[in-house]
């Protein structure tokens, strides 16, 4: 419920079949906790350790620090937001970290490929960690194969390797992370943190989902709490004389139907968003004392029967019955389409697509609402997305080293450090506009690829300035939509899945869309239930049920 | 032009017999020795060193790997002390209900593309060849093949752009009230004759260089002697084009078979939402979705297997069969 | 005495004919037969043609008018070259052009020489231990490797970060192999069999006649692998670390992902203003730069198709 329906852009272009193993990978983590985990049976089965009751005592002491204050607080967890640059900004860490070590980080890049040789982006980010750091980049559609590959011959592996959560390896939290990563609970547990402010300014539960085994191995890239957002195009709409007024499910198709005409369309395929208004469990929902899977509950039946609904009554634009998800993004930024899903992410993103030749552009998120009109429950995305992990060595120094190299690239919006990271060297990379905004340069364009994002990263902020109206509007729905906020079950833990049930799930991704379509019946999902529940999906409560137990 | 010498004395004896592939050297085998035919073939084998060498290393010895199918195996403990668990992955791969499906519609394409792809670029071949104006023939040769290297998400994205259901033609359609049209790209039922399209549009032109290449080592003077016989275009065609390209087409055809197992992996996941697994699911895919996206090697590697078994077997079989018909076919029985 | 035959020794025949390049030989066609293949033909053409200049008109376009007509373009609007000059500029590119140039040449050389000897080895049914060997390129065709075994062995051979990585583990294709032996088989043998009675060795046969006759399907092979060195990018993900020694069609897949929002979403960081234009007419135009080289190639291939039939002329 978290990746596809923004990633689903890389699709437009795939050079090869290779890169689509990655865009599809990608979407097999959807469901929630990642189901790539998988353990080795021969291994010590995986116990309570792994779940949240030992990871207390691992994680980092929390010590919220604040340079700037937002405009815009954080509400119940939400995004804090800032509304403008702050003149001054603040060195958070004043002395340099690092010894001149050379360190070799390997991270994925969506982006064009930056020149590693005198590059004064790379040059100037490296001279204030006082290391340098050497990245290894790699396309991050097929970032998975290349660390499988990499993790299987423990020589090639670099100093600091980002591991997004979709491209996590089988067995990597009952092999792999222990035999080749460091454990770093010796160095950050509770108070342990104090020296690396940055780092204890990250939230615990983000520290928590990196917990494998009972030890704290990983630096995480902090998520949205609310990943998903349903949009509509208000610009569109306010030209039709539309304001719309959508309370429950029903709202949401009937506008949609009112909308479509001519050559425009209500609707994308609003799968994400049936499922986020019946509330369907990314995984496993509690019944009393009983565990209830996703695709049992009757939250994805009627979010299942909505969708249903909505492609029967003829709203869905042709090309997303087509599943030709790669273009949704272009069609409901080109007017064909007006509602769509996307991650939160996707807002800003489309205003610097559009703004400079659409300046009336404008796409609002809906505020969030239940399919029957109850109060809504908005599951919380994972705590992170990403982790970087760092080489098993015996040499504490080196490890302290990079914790504090960490610690700098930790630094929240409103420092330096942040400001370097992320816009490069003024005069260089860009120019202060009049409005203080930073203008980039011709150099930012091939230079600047900030890479050292995927090693850690500071609590997300909301600060794009550029885009008036954004911040406010971002924040104040963001602030809304968090009250709303739930954590689902085993929240924030790492829990590793057997391998053999790892596919069980996968009929119904295919069942989703057939359903959605018209192609297949309800009867068909109960069939599809049985068959799950008989080829490993009540051992597989049985499995959740034996950590609930053991937390408890 | 220069030829070598030693031909220009000795010309061939025997006109060779419409352009046919002259039966190999019928070289005695039975009553020589293995070691006198080991040095009377010492250049041969010279030559087929460096491939073969290059070949054990970088592809026999990786696949010394497949050792993972009998394995439950992890990257990190690997190959050597992974544990082994019998035919249990193979299992996997044949009891799963899926696999049938896939199975079914894997050969279903098959045999779908062999009648109605394969002989397309033969077809355009021949066509090309009859253009007699080389600017014009050299022209269009070298755009047919261009498609060959759109990726499949470009491919799908412009059928979908004139076929979709808010492509050109409906949308015209409509515009006309002539009604909604036909979707052909979210139709389960023709979806067979939509990827053949696809695939045909795709590499049909790519398809024809090799039969160009073919054609072109026939004399002009056979045609010529055949029209002084009075034969007409379509017999010319018939008697020296099509067996001119017969040897190649039969090879083809043969590994085409061996490739039976093996239908557009990329072109089919694109489309799979659009028509369901239902028809869309063969075997790459299922593989693909039942192991290869978990990170499941060993499964990947049983059914990887179970494939090359089956696809060796079907190309032994072909071969036979060309046998039968008097073909040399991939290789040749002494 | 060789191609001559046809093109030049009926001049005089030829301006009879309504075609100037129609053999003298050859009847006037049926003009229902004439109109025919030029309907097929044209449509052949149209078909291809279209979408090319499609494909050709977005990658000129600006991202805002793909945005308006909601995906590929095909009435010129607002052209611009903004999509080339962003990819070709900071000489990253040329950069990679170069590696990719070098490891295309090197490797479609190597392969091309590896497989034709190797299809010549194995023409001669009969051979010593020619099935077995036969046996050997065929089995590759249907048992792969995984990703993972061919990775250890490319690092344990001390080939992380080199070219060769990029050469070596695909050089040779046993369907090459196969289509060049089955061209070889091909050749009169009569031909072969006097130039033996000469004491000519199998060296001297291969390189004297077998290959000048065989240019055509020579000229094939080499397209086909220098195709697929050109086009290879996923050895270089695995292999080469130095993001220096990227090849071309790996920088230009990272100009596709430029833009492009994070799985996970709600990552705010990753889109810092770079100015660069995303989208549509950037993945487009990369298209149109992958397709360029091959499309100068082209006739120089093309080329030997007419060649392969100087010794044709001779025999007749």
């Amino acid at each position: 419920m978290n990746a596809t329906p923004t990633f689903g852009r890389l699709g437009d272009h795939a050079v090869d079949r290779r890169r689509f193993l990655g865009l599809i990978a990608t979407g097999a983590a959807v469901v929630g906790i990642p189901g790539l985990l998988t353990s080795c049976t021969t291994a010590p089965a995986p116990s309570s350790s792994a779940g949240a009751a030992a990871a207390g005592d691992v994680i980092p002491k929390y010590i919220p620090i604040t340079y700037i204050d937002p405009d815009y607080p954080s509400v119940n967890g939400s995004v804090p937001g800032f509304e403008s640059i702050p003149a001054e900004l603040v060195q958070s860490v004043t002395s340099v970290p690092g010894s001149g070590l050379t360190i070799t980080a390997m991270t994925p890049l969506w982006g064009t490929i930056p020149p590693t040789k005198g590059n004064k982006y790379y040059e100037a980010v490296n001279e204030m960690l006082g290391s340098d750091i050497q990245f290894q980049i790699t396309d991050g559609n097929v970032y998975g194969d290349k660390l499988a590959t990499v993790l299987a011959s423990a020589k090639d592996v670099p100093d600091w390797v980002c591991v997004p959560t979709w491209n996590l390896p089988p067995r990597f939290g009952s092999e792999i992370v222990e035999n080749v990563f460091q454990d770093l609970t010796p160095f950050l547990a509770g108070d342990k943190v104090t020296p690396y402010p940055n780092l204890a300014n990250i939230s615990s539960d983000a520290w928590k989902f990196c917990v494998f085994n009972g030890k704290l191995y990983g630096l995480p890239f902090p998520g949205e709490v609310i990943t998903d957002a349903i949009f509509y195009r208000r610009d569109v709409l306010e030209g039709l004389g539309i304001t719309p007024d959508v309370k429950n499910g029903q709202d949401l198709i009937d506008l949609a139907v009112e909308l479509t005409g001519g050559s425009v369309w209500g609707a994308e395929d609003l799968w994400n968003s049936a499922a986020i208004i019946h509330s369907v469990p990314p995984k496993w929902k509690l019944d009393g004392d009983t565990l209830v899977h996703r695709v049992e509950t009757d939250e994805y039946r009627a979010a299942l029967e909505w969708n249903a609904a909505l492609f029967a009554s003829g709203a869905v634009h042709p090309d997303a019955v087509a599943d030709q998800s790669g273009e949704a993004k272009a069609r409901f930024q080109s007017g064909k389409s007006l509602i769509a899903n996307d991650g939160v992410g996707g807002w800003h993103e489309a205003l610097r697509d559009n703004l400079a030749a659409n300046p009336s552009y404008w796409q609002q998120p809906f505020d969030p609402f239940e399919a029957g009109g109850g109060t809504p429950v908005l599951w919380k995305g994972n705590p992170a997305n990403i982790f970087s992990f760092i080489k098993k060595t015996d040499d504490e120094a080196k490890i302290t080293e990079l914790l504090a190299i960490a610690n700098v690239l930790a630094a929240p919006y409103g420092t330096t450090e942040y400001d370097t990271i992320n816009n490069g060297v003024e005069g260089v990379h860009y120019t202060r506009g009049g409005d203080g905004l930073p203008v980039p340069t011709e150099l930012a364009a091939t230079e600047l690829q900030p890479t050292y994002i995927f090693l850690v990263d500071p609590p997300i902020s909301e600060s794009h300035v550029q885009y008036p109206g954004y911040v406010k509007a971002a924040s104040e729905w963001k602030a809304n939509a968090a009250q709303y906020a739930t954590d689902p079950l085993f929240y924030a833990q790492q829990i590793v899945e057997p391998q053999q049930y790892a596919s069980i799930g996968q009929p119904f991704v295919d069942l989703e869309k057939d359903i959605s379509r018209g192609r297949k019946g309800m009867d068909d999902l109960d069939e599809a239930v049985e068959t799950w529940k008989s080829s490993g999906g009540e051992e597989l409560r049985a499995f959740y049920q034996d950590i609930l137990d053991q937390q408890s | 032009m220069a030829l070598p010498e030693l031909v220009r004395r000795r010309p061939p004896t025997t006109p060779p017999e419409s352009g046919k592939a002259a039966p190999p050297a019928p070289v005695p085998t039975r009553k020589i020795g293995w070691r006198v035919r080991l040095k009377r073939d010492r250049s041969l084998l010279l030559m087929v060193t460096p491939a073969i060498l290059l070949l054990a290393v970088f592809a026999y010895v990786p696949m010394l790997g497949n050792v993972i199918a009998w394995q439950q195996y992890s990257p990190y403990t690997g190959f050597l002390h992974s544990p082994y668990v019998g035919w249990v992955n193979f299992e996997r791969v044949f009891t799963n209900p899926l696999f049938v499906t896939a199975v079914e519609n894997t050969l279903l394409i098959t045999a779908f593309q062999l009648v109605f792809f394969f002989p397309i670029p033969i077809l355009l071949a021949l066509l090309l060849n009859s253009v007699v104006t080389p600017r014009i023939r050299t022209t269009i040769q070298s755009i047919v093949y261009l498609p060959h290297f759109f990726s499949w998400v470009l491919v799908v994205t412009l059928f979908q752009q004139i076929f979709g259901g808010a492509g050109l033609i409906n949308q015209t359609l409509r515009d006309h009230g002539l009604g909604n049209g036909f979707d052909m790209m979210t139709n389960p039922d023709t979806f067979l004759v939509l990827i053949t399209m696809q695939s045909v549009w795709k590499d049909a032109g790519w398809g024809i260089i090799i039969f160009l290449a073919a054609l072109s080592t026939v004399p002009p003077e056979q045609y010529e002697a055949a029209a002084v016989d009075g034969a007409n275009r379509w017999r010319r065609m018939w008697h020296i084009s099509l067996p001119a390209l017969r040897p190649v087409i039969i090879l083809l055809l043969i590994l085409r078979l061996g490739d039976a197992l093996t239908v557009g992996f990329e072109q089919l996941i694109l489309q799979r939402g659009a028509v369901g697994a239902d028809v869309a699911e063969v075997i790459d895919t299922y593989v693909y979705y039942q192991g290869v996206v978990y990170g499941d090697w060993s499964f990947a590697a049983a059914a990887g297997l179970v494939k090359g078994v089956v696809s060796l077997a079907l190309v032994l079989g072909a071969n036979k069969l060309a046998h039968v018909f008097g073909e040399s076919g991939v290789y040749k029985r002494a | 005495m060789s191609t001559q035959t046809t093109q030049t020794s009926a001049p005089v025949l030829r301006r009879q004919r309504r075609s100037k390049h129609r053999p003298a030989w050859e009847g006037r066609p049926s003009v229902g037969g004439q109109t025919l293949k030029v309907i097929v033909l044209a449509c052949v053409v149209l078909a291809v043609v279209f979408p090319l200049y499609t494909v050709i008109l977005t990658s000129l376009s600006t991202q805002a008018e793909t945005i308006r007509v909601g995906g590929l373009v095909t009435v010129p609007g607002e052209l611009t070259i903004n999509a080339y000059t962003q990819i070709l500029n900071g000489g990253i590119v040329t950069r990679a052009a170069l590696v990719s140039t070098f490891v295309t040449l090197v490797g479609t050389i190597l392969s091309t020489t590896v497989s034709v000897m190797g299809a010549y080895g194995l023409s001669r049914p009969g051979s010593f231990a020619h099935r077995p060997i036969l046996f050997v390129f065929l089995i590759t065709m249907f048992f792969g490797a995984g990703l993972i075994p061919t990775y250890l062995l490319v690092s344990s051979l001390g080939l992380i970060d080199s070219y060769w990585a990029l050469i070596l583990p695909g050089a040779v294709s046993a369907f090459n192999v196969l289509i060049l032996r089955n061209f070889f088989m091909g050749i009169d043998i009569s031909i072969l069999d006097a130039a033996r009675i000469d004491g000519a060795g199998d060296w001297r046969i291969l390189g004297r006649i077998v290959l000048p006759m065989s240019r055509a399907v020579v000229a094939v092979v080499a397209l086909f692998y220098g195709v697929g060195y050109w086009n290879a990018f996923f050895n270089a993900i695995l292999y080469i670390n130095d993001n220096a020694k990227w090849p071309l069609q790996l920088v230009l897949r990272s100009y596709v992902l430029q833009g492009v929002t994070l799985p996970g979403s709600g990552v705010g960081q990753v889109d810092v203003a770079t100015g660069a234009v995303t989208g549509l007419p950037i993945k487009m135009a990369v298209m149109v730069l992958a397709i360029v080289p091959i499309l100068v190639i082209y006739p120089f291939v093309q080329r030997h198709f007419t060649k392969g039939v100087i010794f044709g002329a001779i025999k007749g």
